[in-house]
């Protein structure tokens, strides 16, 4: 389900890049519903679609709406590059696990004030 | 009615008609709003709607908007004529009472405001409608001509014929222009520099801060900003739509150039402030025309005549004061800005540059700014914009002027002649062109269409030059070089206003990137960048910094902008400290510096101690840019100054990030 893989522990660790593609590849398959496999224009087409649900010109300034988008194009952006794609078609199934357990979480995403929460 | 706030001077005209004229008036204030009354004795009747307020204090006036006020007219219902107010709302103040006024559909209108020119455009209901002023012109000069009492802009042109500015007026000192390349710059900026050989007064300390610009009104100058003037050409516009839509109108989207700064941005909304506009979005000038470009592949696929497969577009726009490319891939009404480019460059630098060539002692006419050289300076900027205009379109030209005092040009400028003086700018628009197609990690090949707009797209050597780039024949045809990036921008004000059409024509979504750099002064003077130019907004970006000192318990947050490696080749947005780092030998605290650019495109800046953690260490602190008001050239020298390198901060290496 993909909004529960939203809510992970919030933690004031800052992303590493590693786990930035680990957690774009959870987003990839969840985020964009897209299997490994999937052909370039098969990932441009679920990607507009979506964006025109998700981006916050459509889905209003509500918070919340722009992380949702951030998530959509991050994953985008890692199956879109050629070379983030070969890692993410060969770590995929490895990868959704430990990015379920270690999904980073920034200090104030989704939050309605912004402001920086610690809730260790 | 509250306590009289000060005596001052309105401007009001009469809806439809073009003569104005200045009554007395007083200004109150009552509930934190300002309401100007005008004086029981002067002529002002309903239909009248006011232009602009002059404070008077003494001999001197200043105009009102300089206390940061928007100011809104409304006339009130069933009163007696002479009680009509006018009312004036503080910048800030938002409230309910507003909204429930609004009863004609409020459509942002989409505005182009050019160094040069300036168009304007509606959404119709149906289609996108530019708008033309009393003179039938589409393209209306972008200027504010002081006279005596009178304040009038390019809008009208002076409106009435026997008061019709021609260029020769806009050229005698008394008209401020170019306010696009001027506003929100310091006086170090070489585009400020440049501004020195405008026949009004643009003089600079150097020092960074704001230059100061005057207008030679009765053989005085007058000091202004760009902003007040930009304030006041927008009044008149907004005068001439609203007389045309017949409501008035709050909500504008305006196309600017990718070179922008958001320090310039700030300025610019400042100025649509003061003119009572709310400028609901920014629009790069290039995004707005691959808007128009999706809405015409989008109508070519409903026409079952495009393919509906991705489309890559490349599209560069040159005006009289700036350059800007963007490649943007469209499909399915969805147009993805994939790299965004821009300098500034445009017409003016080549105008200067022939000025130079055919008079050699170009540079010691402008100095001193006397009427006589002011004169000499304006017959050679004509004869030479005219030169330039007849080269596009012949192979040479000749140009025969007498600027008076014994100075006489005579000169034949042939096309290899004029690209051989302006190769450096050629060099810059290649520049651009060619960071795009990197950015966009695109090859020539992959560009469908070439899209030339902007009065300089005329130029055979920039068609040849952005054409050669992109190996293409022919640029693209069914765009408008003039009124494309208006129309794109009207059709946004339409979408961001939540009106749809039947027809699917503003089913569109334009999914934007940042032109430039973001990022933070570390490493010495190094520009750190967080967010790169060309990351799709809205965006969040962080990166890890550490201390360069041991026991260092404050550091310094400098926010840049810019493309330079170098903080300081960077625009200042702002700064603040984080102060009570936990004591700790250098290079073991981590501090994230956390960068968010929200769907409005504001930016915010998060940073706080996150190693070591624990009880102790200070709260995240967040900071909305740009902060800085003028003179941000100047806080830079002295934050250097002041600090040098004590509370500096590092990057952390990556080896050292889990």
């Amino acid at each position: 389900v993909p909004k529960a893989a939203a809510v992970g522990t919030p933690s004031l660790r800052p992303n590493p890049k590693a786990s930035r593609i680990r957690w774009a590849a959870t987003a990839a398959s969840t985020v964009l519903g897209l299997r490994a496999g999937a052909t370039v224009r098969e990932i441009k087409a679920d990607y507009r679609r979506l964006a025109r649900e998700r981006h916050p010109d459509v889905a209003g300034a509500a918070p919340g709406a722009a992380v949702d988008f951030v998530r959509l194009h991050d994953a985008y952006a890692t199956l879109f590059d050629p070379d983030s794609r070969a890692r993410y078609d060969r770590g995929v199934v490895v990868a959704v696990a430990v990015a379920v357990a270690q999904r980073p979480c920034y200090p104030c995403w989704g939050g309605a004030t912004g402001r920086p929460r610690r809730s260790d | 009615m509250g306590l009289v706030f000060v005596r001052c001077e309105a401007v009001v005209q009469r809806r439809g008609l073009p003569g104005r004229r200045a009554v007395s008036a007083d200004l109150f204030r009552r509930g934190g709003r300002f309401i100007l009354q005008p004086r029981l004795n002067s002529s002002v009747l309903g239909g009248d709607s006011w232009l602009s307020i002059v404070v008077k204090r003494g001999k001197t006036s200043r105009w009102c908007s300089d206390a940061d006020i928007a100011i809104r007219s409304t006339t009130s219902k069933g009163k007696r004529m002479a009680e009509q107010f006018y009312t004036v709302a503080s910048d800030s103040e938002t409230t309910g009472e507003d909204k429930s006024q609004l009863s004609f559909p409020d459509v942002a209108i989409g505005i182009d405001i050019g160094t040069s020119k300036c168009s304007v455009a509606i959404w119709n209901g149906h289609q996108v409608e530019l708008l033309k002023n009393t003179r039938n012109q589409k393209g209306m000069r972008s200027y504010v001509m002081f006279k005596d009492d009178t304040l009038s802009a390019g809008v009208t042109g002076g409106a009435a014929q026997e008061s019709a500015h021609e260029e020769r007026d806009i050229l005698s000192g008394s008209a401020i222009f170019n306010m696009k390349r001027l506003i929100g710059r310091m006086d170090t900026d070489e585009v400020v520099q440049a501004s020195k050989t405008l026949p009004f007064l643009v003089q600079t300390l150097g020092i960074g801060v704001r230059p100061f610009i005057a207008a030679l009104v009765n053989n005085m100058w007058r000091s202004t900003t760009p902003e007040e003037v930009l304030a006041i050409f927008l009044l008149e516009l907004k005068a001439l739509v609203e007389m045309h839509l017949k409501h008035p109108v709050r909500n504008a989207v305006l196309t600017i150039p990718v070179a922008f700064s958001r320090f310039q941005q700030t300025r610019i909304e400042r100025a649509f402030a003061m003119a009572g506009l709310h400028v609901l979005r920014l629009m790069p000038e290039p995004t707005a025309v691959a808007l128009l470009y999706a809405q015409q592949q989008q109508q070519l696929m409903h026409d079952n005549m495009g393919s509906g497969i991705e489309k890559i577009a490349l599209i560069f726009n040159m005006g009289a004061g700036y350059s800007d490319a963007a490649v943007a891939a469209t499909a399915g009404g969805v147009s993805q800005i994939r790299a965004l480019s821009g300098c500034t460059v445009g017409g003016e630098d080549i105008l200067q540059n022939i000025m130079r060539h055919v008079l050699p002692n170009f540079d010691s006419l402008y100095d001193g700014h006397t009427v006589d050289r002011i004169k000499s300076m304006g017959l050679l900027r004509i004869a030479t914009q005219d030169a330039i205009h007849k080269l596009a379109n012949q192979e040479s030209v000749d140009i025969n002027i007498d600027l008076g005092n014994g100075q006489k040009v005579s000169k034949v400028l042939d096309h290899s002649e004029f690209e051989q003086v302006n190769r450096a700018i050629f060099e810059k628009c290649e520049k651009i062109i060619i960071q795009c197609l990197v950015d966009a990690k695109l090859e020539p090949e992959d560009i469908n269409d070439v899209i030339l707009v902007g009065g300089c797209s005329k130029i055979p050597r920039i068609r040849s030059l952005v054409l050669g780039l992109c190996k293409k024949e022919v640029s693209y045809k069914n765009i408008d070089a003039l009124e494309a990036a208006v129309s794109g921008a009207a059709m946004e004000g339409a979408i961001a206003s939540g009106v749809t059409d039947p027809s699917g024509s503003l089913d569109l979504l334009t999914i934007q990137a940042t032109p430039m750099n973001l990022g933070i002064r570390a490493d010495g003077n190094n520009f750190a960048a967080i967010i790169p130019r060309n990351t799709t907004v809205p965006a969040r970006r962080d990166m890890l910094f550490t201390t360069t000192h041991d026991n260092q318990t404050e550091a310094l947050i400098a926010v840049y902008e810019g493309e330079g490696e170098q903080a300081e080749d960077n625009h200042l947005l702002g700064y603040f400290k984080i102060a009570g780092i936990p004591p700790a030998p250098k290079g073991s605290v981590e501090i994230s510096v956390c960068m968010d650019i929200d769907a409005s495109n504001v930016l915010r800046v998060f940073a706080g101690v996150v190693k070591p953690q624990g009880p102790a260490i200070p709260p995240f602190i967040e900071v909305r840019m740009p902060t800085l008001d003028d003179g941000h050239g100047w806080c830079g020298q002295a934050l250097a100054k002041m600090y040098g390198k004590t509370i500096d901060l590092a990057v952390l290496p990556k080896k050292l990030q889990p």
